[in-house]
């Protein structure tokens, strides 16, 4: 045999036990090749949505209300974990929880457990460092409110999920969450990660403008917490609004909870605040002038057998300015008498009483109205000053607004940069004039003298109304809703402020309760802004 | 001599092939070690973003109007002004008797130019 035939042979036994390696690689590369493939992807590949921070919602100035920041929840396999005391030693300062704590987590059926949420970045790089065993992080979005409890009632919360529950969080949950972008990422034997984005690019919510002003609804709330623990209220509601545009300034409540708003979600009854109905419809429809007198009866009418209305205050002749200002069951009934069923109906839905007022937030009630056929003579009379009927909040707070715009009715809006939506005009600028003149009238000789500023024309109204007791379908006698609302500065009003108080003790009329909270805001509010007086105030300049 | 150049060619291009598929195995290790440092950045950048955020909530926690009211009361010993102990200035110093005279007459040359161009 030649040399070359020898270095053949030679060559092909060396090269002959790879033979079945070289066949064995074949079939797994190309016979297998799809099926080996699919396992690898589904063990190597995987596929998740971006973890898209949630939008920030601001307030009017562009002040943080709420924010999300990236977190990581820490879940712990315990698989290849041998000795479960050591690790919970070692990850508990890393994690800055008891190990006793992290030992009882640990203590279930289960392989994979939760540890903690809402890891921060130091945290985060703390226990990857650490490069414990079985321990495993996952990118989580946290939910901060820099202001704490500031206008929760309005902003609403956030599950576990980041998915909105309640509030402005609910009803704008899918803009808040924007569009994630869709991950494809390669996980390697030793857990390390590659990304690879294979979706359209992710839009990022835009942040959340909100009418509320941060300072306002601070205002609101820390008056509104001293007047319920002055008077030992149940609770209470403050609405600030601007009745030029229908902004919602302020919307406090107590007690605070972030799940409802009682503003736009409770009803009650309002009372004499209602009377601006009745004196509205009156004046529009000129059915009574400024000089007729009515009969207050002094102090008690019968107005129908056995049904009878009393004043709190005994009149005999009083106008209509009179019976505002001395707030008048008796003569806003007649008032009402001469209006009509149908009138009063009429100028009821056309201040927006009885329908919602589609202002962005949930829950909202229509409140409870009677309808046409249901006015009878007894229930006109009781409707006039606002008994037998449920209204919310926001619509009292509405009505007062278009009368201070000078008679226009706007939707509130809860958004900043939202074109003022004009809804209907109820009244006429000149019965505006006459009854934003009579408003005064009850700030300056009125029930509403709590509520004077010097210096700075106040228009408003006092209400007192008997709560219903549950037990008994009766009115109580012992549980009020005492309120005011009014606007200022009379002259070019800035402001529609609502005070409502829910049971206050010992003193309960609106007069004595909620006139003052509205003031001491108010007067907060005109500092704050710097508002000048009314024209007709001389105050000397600083010397 | 044929024979040498020949084998010296073939040489040259099993050396380019190796080199050829070590730079393809190169790359594709470069490529996976850029995708590991990758990552790495972007949990960085991620953390750096916690952080930011924590930050930017802590300014405005202590920005916020319950914050500024407690410390100006518990610790500077403040009050809220009462609303009369407040004189609001007028705009523009012209009208305010008690503005400066230079800030009085400049307002007063700026008022002329303005109406001057509006004609």
């Amino acid at each position: 045999m030649d040399l070359q035939a020898r270095l053949a042979v030679a060559s092909g036994i060396c090269l002959l036990p790879l033979a079945p390696l070289a066949a064995r690689l074949a079939h797994l590369q190309v016979l297998e090749h799809r099926q080996l493939q699919s396992r690898v992807e589904g063990e190597v590949l995987h596929a998740a949505h971006e973890a898209l921070g949630r939008g920030e919602i601001l307030d009017r100035r562009g002040r943080l209300l709420a924010q999300s920041v990236p977190a990581w929840s820490c879940f712990l396999d315990k698989t290849p974990i041998k000795d479960a005391r050591a690790a919970a030693e070692r990850l508990s300062p890393l994690l800055a929880m008891p190990a006793s704590e992290i030992r009882r987590r640990m203590d279930t059926a289960a392989r994979v457990v939760r540890i903690k949420d809402g890891l921060d970045g130091a945290q985060f790089s703390a226990v990857t460092e650490s490069k414990l065993p079985g321990v495993n992080l996952i990118l989580t979005q946290k939910r901060l409110y820099p202001n704490q409890e500031l206008a929760r009632n309005v902003l609403g919360i956030v599950g576990a999920q980041e998915h909105g529950l309640s509030g402005l969080e609910l009803v704008f949950d899918e803009r808040l969450r924007g569009k994630p972008r869709l991950l494809a990422y390669l996980r390697d034997g030793s857990g390390r990660v590659i990304q690879n984005a294979s979706g359209p690019a992710a839009q990022r919510p835009e942040p959340l403008r909100l009418s509320i002003n941060r300072d306002i609804q601070f205002h609101a709330e820390e008056v509104l917490r001293e007047a319920t623990a002055q008077f030992k209220a149940k609770g209470g509601m403050i609405i600030v609004e601007e009745p030029a545009t229908g902004a919602l300034l302020a919307m406090a409540a107590t007690p605070p909870t972030h799940l409802k708003n009682p503003m736009v979600q409770d009803t009650y009854e309002p009372g004499s605040t209602f009377k601006l109905v009745t004196a509205a419809a009156a004046l529009e429809e000129s059915v009574v002038s400024l000089e007729d007198p009515f009969f207050c009866e002094n102090g008690t009418y019968e107005v129908s057998p056995g049904v009878f209305i009393h004043d709190h205050e005994p009149s005999a002749n009083l106008n209509l300015q009179g019976i505002l200002e001395h707030s008048s069951n008796i003569g806003i009934a007649k008032v009402a008498e001469k209006v009509g069923t149908k009138r009063f109906y009429r100028y009821t839905r056309a201040f927006g009483f009885g329908l919602k007022t589609g202002v962005t937030l949930p829950g909202e009630t229509a409140g409870q109205m009677k309808s046409l056929p249901e006015l009878t003579k007894v229930v006109l009379a009781a409707s006039s000053y606002g008994y037998g009927l449920g209204v919310s909040a926001l619509q009292v707070a509405d009505a007062y607004s278009a009368l201070a715009n000078g008679g226009t009715l706007y939707e509130p809006t809860i958004l900043d940069g939202k074109r003022p939506v004009r809804v209907r005009r109820v009244i006429s600028e000149k019965t505006a004039q006459t009854l934003t003149r009579m408003l005064e009238g009850v700030v300056e000789h009125g029930t509403g003298a709590s509520a004077r500023i010097p210096g700075w024309r106040v228009a408003g109204k006092t209400g007192t109304a008997r709560k219903v007791d549950p037990r008994t379908g009766e009115y109580s006698n012992s549980a009020y809703m005492a309120s005011f609302v009014g606007f200022l500065p009379a002259s070019r009003p800035r402001w529609t402020i609502l005070v409502v108080m829910d049971e206050p003790k010992g003193q309960y009329y609106g007069a004595q309760v909620s006139a003052p909270v509205f003031a001491k805001l108010a007067r907060r509010l005109l500092a704050m802004e710097a508002v000048p007086p009314d024209a007709d105030t001389n105050l000397a300049a600083v010397p | 001599m044929i024979e040498k150049k020949n084998q010296a060619r073939r040489a040259l291009k099993v050396a380019a092939a190796l080199l050829f598929v070590t730079a393809m195995v190169w790359q594709h290790i470069q490529a996976i070690r850029l995708g590991y440092q990758l990552d790495k950045s972007r949990q960085h950048l991620l953390t750096l973003r916690c952080s930011y955020g924590m930050l930017q909530g802590d300014i405005e926690t202590l920005l916020s109007p319950a914050n500024l009211s407690l410390q100006a009361r518990s610790r500077l010993g403040m009050s809220l002004g009462s609303l009369d102990s407040l004189r609001v200035l007028a705009k523009d110093p012209a009208e305010n008797p008690c503005s400066g005279i230079f800030q009085r007459l400049l307002s007063r040359a700026r008022r002329t130019w303005n109406a001057s161009l509006d004609v």
